[in-house]
């Protein structure tokens, strides 16, 4: 980690006052990470490129008018229930987004996204976990959830991380479950404690409390948005009840899996065609409950890597490098595509860069991820000195995020 | 040893190597216990309405008390239980030993991890922390090992630092945990763990117009040493980063092990806090900037600070840290020396019940005075993850944070936790509640509180407590009401 961009974060958390920054869980910021590597060329489709059709001969889609965003790029069908919200401008896209990382293996992309790394570079803890230390004040059981099994490694480090399947689990287990007795001793032990334990005894009670009532009541999405009955839907779900009950949510996490369609992916319907469409369920149903509170949300959804340009002799793709990634909220800079077109030539080694080593064909990179992510947190979420988060690395402004 | 316990360990050896693990984990359960692991028939409790003196001191001289712990130190004396543990060699560790030695990796040579997974090298290494913390008789040394680890903190997913790790745990911090500060920096400074996380072996002179890597050389003077007001100058960076050019890893053969490159060593003439190093000093050089770091008056100071605020309190008396960085003077900094001078001040022990316990030390406190039996599987290790304080996971130099607030959030867990513990519904860990029950004399409030908190329940605890326990006869839960209680945060 660079030094002085150490120190400073060090005598940061030891101030750990900042005015400037929204305070805890004023804005939420959504993580949603496709593992396995999606194809995004079939989800936003460039269909003024002539070279996508002939290399994809069975899988390329021929998008209708309706579905274009531009003259050049398209939504799969599947995309289409997400048309409103990119014309209204909250949903943006970043095109030609990637690593630099050159071994075309999920696991390692994946860990270095969510490390916030350049390839073998390994820092320490996740950018969410280095994210949230900067901010280690007022911090809460819910103030990182991921709503998943297993912490995510984007969350490693965090001064607290709960993974949750749902509300329900945010509560006292007490085994005779007894919880509202249990409480109430708990709420005179630590009323009668003076000081910092006390008061954050009588705030955790609090929440359990706020969460009670969520849990109690039975949830109904605002707006006649309806979620589909999946695991993703659900997970989306349980964050917008705990946005809507501001208790404190900072960051959430969330994973749709599957993505790695090296095999017969379909196209309008298909393998990818139904991820998409969970994908997209989910996504608007989160975007319309939200309704008066999109201006608290950011949602980033992101991958690994992106597939090859051409389609593979089992009709399906293999490990390729750039993808889009996707921004969706009020503090969107929405309604277009960012980022340049790179063209559909299969780079050569001779063609290698920074961010296009030697490694698996596709997309060429032209956005580091880190620029969009560091884009979120400075303009988003108010984060002064993103190399706290980022250290050695120098984001360049993609217009994602106003 | 007597020959009971010598057949005992006889058979352990020739059937662990035929049982399957779980079987294996059950019978180093089982023999442990035979070997002082188990619950006394009668504890006696604490009788005052101050923290009993010698609670105190397993509080934070120990990972709290194991059951029956209380009645060996108030036995032997303060005193004498700090010259043993000072002296961890003559404390027979074998039950703690039996559950924490079988790890492999633990043992192994960098290049030999590098045979190892990861998730394998993590496991390991982790559960033998946890496990060595739990059940080890060396209270004092694990308490120092989680210090120094704080201190020269590592890592695990940086670079290669898995790798590396296992070795720099036993050869750097468990070796010096209670020895020399100059030789426990000594030997962090050309650790491969630490060459690696903070980039040491980056640093290097080929050619003329090279500038040195300057990661280490900062926090060797800011974190390990002098402390970030310290006195030093850029330019004492600088210098002590030219020292300290040439250290590599090898690649290939005997992956991971140290060598020293003299051909990418800056060999001129430096100066470092205001002391010459003679041009030509090869690779005596770190020996020179170690020993100018450690013997600089700031570097008393700051570890007097640091041991006084795990120690004592957060904001420490000054004049038990002057105390102390002078016994760090005039010992050329005898981490015993120090230890000793510390935990027989009248300022520690006054302190009593002031430091918020950061969710390791609650999650192992809990576990020993409930006197429980685990073997540290990734459910319980989960516990910690949750929390924020899985062991060689903090991401940055510093080390995790010894302040109350960062770990404010945790209290629900640390509640979840305390339930678990006492209805016996934590995964892989079982707790013998019915015996600590006989021995305590009943689950009522009246007896928990003294064993679990080390005095007599206030006046409002046994109300809050007792009302519950009269209306619910859940013996459990008023065991884990008392663990769950602000009392048993603090230590």
């Amino acid at each position: 980690m660079g030094n002085t961009s150490r120190r400073a974060f060090v005598r940061e958390l030891l101030l750990s006052t900042d005015n400037a920054l929204p305070s805890a869980g004023e804005r939420t910021l959504v993580c949603v990470f496709l593992r396995g590597a999606a194809d995004t060329l079939n989800m936003v489709i460039p269909y003024a490129d002539d070279g996508y059709y002939s290399l994809r001969p069975t899988i390329g889609i021929r998008p209708q008018t309706e579905l274009r965003l531009d003259d050049f790029y398209a939504f799969h069908p599947n995309l289409a229930q997400l048309l409103p919200a990119f014309k209204e401008g909250r949903l943006g896209i970043v095109q030609a987004v990637g690593t630099d990382n050159p071994t075309g293996s999920h696991f390692e992309a994946q860990d270095q996204m969510e490390h916030g790394e350049s390839y073998g570079h390994m820092i320490g803890g996740g950018w969410l976990g280095r994210y949230l230390r900067t901010r280690a004040s007022n911090m809460t059981p819910l103030s990182a959830v991921t709503i998943g099994a297993t912490i995510p490694e984007s969350l490693r480090g965090a001064p607290t991380a709960s993974a949750i399947e749902s509300v329900e689990e945010v509560q006292i287990k007490a085994p005779g479950g007894n919880a509202a007795a249990v409480s109430s001793v708990l709420s005179t032990l630590y009323g009668a404690e003076v000081g910092m334990v006390g008061q954050a005894g009588k705030a955790t009670l609090d929440l359990l409390r706020r969460v009670e009532l969520l849990r109690s009541a039975t949830y109904t999405p605002e707006n006649d948005a309806t979620y589909f009955d999946d695991s993703f839907s659900h997970g989306l779900k349980e964050i917008a009840r705990l946005i809507k009950a501001h208790v404190g949510l900072e960051v959430a996490c969330l994973d749709l899996g599957g993505w790695d369609t090296h095999f017969f992916q379909g196209s309008t319907s298909g393998l990818q065609a139904d991820l998409i469409r969970q994908l997209s369920g989910g996504l608007v149903a989160f975007d319309k409950d939200l309704g008066a509170q999109r201006d608290r949300v950011t949602i980033l959804v992101m991958t690994e890597f992106g597939r090859r340009t051409y389609e593979n002799s089992s009709l399906g793709t293999d490990h390729g490098r750039g993808f889009a990634m996707f921004a969706l909220g009020g503090h969107v800079n929405g309604g277009k595509v960012h980022g340049r077109w790179p063209g559909l030539v299969e780079e050569s080694s001779s063609q290698t860069d920074a961010l296009n080593p030697v490694g698996p064909s596709g997309l060429k990179v032209l956005i580091d991820y880190r620029s969009v992510l560091a884009e979120v947190l400075t303009k988003f979420l108010g984060v002064r000195e993103v190399s706290h988060v980022f250290p050695n690395f120098q984001p360049e402004p993609v217009g994602v995020v106003m | 040893m007597d020959s009971r316990r010598r057949a005992l360990l006889k058979a352990l050896g020739l059937i662990g190597a035929t049982l399957p693990f779980t079987a294996c984990e059950r019978l180093i359960s089982s023999v442990s216990q035979q070997l002082g692991q188990s619950i006394p028939g009668r504890l006696n409790l604490a009788d005052s309405s101050e923290i009993d003196p010698s609670f105190h001191l397993l509080s934070r001289a120990a990972y709290g008390s194991w059951p029956g712990d209380l009645d060996h130190v108030r036995s032997m004396g303060s005193e004498r239980w700090i010259e043993e543990q000072l002296n961890p060699e003559s404390i027979d560790d074998t039950a703690c030993d039996l559950r924490a030695r079988r790890f492999e990796t633990i043992w192994h040579e960098p290049g030999t991890c590098y045979e190892y997974k990861k998730p394998v090298l993590r496991e390991e290494i982790t559960r033998h922390t946890l496990l060595r913390a739990l059940y080890s008789k060396r209270q004092l040394l694990e308490v120092m090992v989680g210090f120094w680890t704080d201190h020269l903190n590592i890592n695990l997913e940086k670079g290669d630092c898995i790798y590396l790790k296992p070795s720099d745990d036993r050869l750097v911090i468990r070796a010096h945990a209670l020895g020399k500060f100059k030789d426990l920096i000594r030997a962090s400074a050309t650790s491969p763990a630490m060459l690696v996380y903070l980039d040491g072996k980056e640093n290097q002179k080929k050619e003329p117009g090279d500038v040195p890597n300057e990661n280490y050389a900062r926090e060797l003077l800011e974190l390990h040493t002098l402390g970030v007001d310290g006195g030093y100058t850029q330019t004492d960076v600088y210098e002590a980063a030219r020292s300290l050019t040439g250290w590599r890893l090898r690649t290939g053969w005997r992956k991971g092990t140290v060598y020293f490159d003299p051909t990418l060593h800056d060999d001129g003439e430096k100066r470092v806090l205001g002391q010459l190093i003679s041009a030509g000093g090869g690779e005596l050089d770190v020996d020179r900037v170690v020993a100018i770091a450690c013997r600089h008056p700031a570097t008393a100071h700051h570890i007097a600070t640091k041991l006084a605020r795990r120690f004592v309190s957060e904001n420490p008396p000054s004049s038990l840290v002057q105390r102390l960085a002078s016994v760090f003077t005039t010992t050329d900094g005898d981490i015993k020396s120090l230890l000793r001078t510390l935990l027989t001040s009248d300022e520690f022990k006054s302190a009593k019940g002031l430091k918020f316990k950061r969710p390791f030390q609650y999650i192992v406190s809990c576990l020993r005075a409930l006197g429980a039996d685990t073997h540290a599987h990734q459910p319980l290790i989960e516990y910690l993850h949750r929390m924020g304080q899985g062991p060689f996971q903090y991401p940055t130099p510093d080390g995790y944070p010894d302040r109350t607030e960062p770990w404010l959030g945790t209290l629900l867990w640390r509640w979840n936790f305390a339930f678990g513990a006492a209805s016996n519904r934590l995964p892989t860990v079982t707790v013998p509640l019915n015996e600590l029950a006989q021995a305590i004399g009943g689950f009522r409030p009246e007896g928990l509180l003294p064993y679990f908190i080390g005095r007599k329940g206030s006046e409002a605890e046994l109300n809050a407590i007792g009302d519950y326990y009269r209306s619910n006869h859940d013996g459990a839960e008023v065991m884990a009401l008392v663990l769950a209680s602000p009392a048993f945060q603090r230590c």
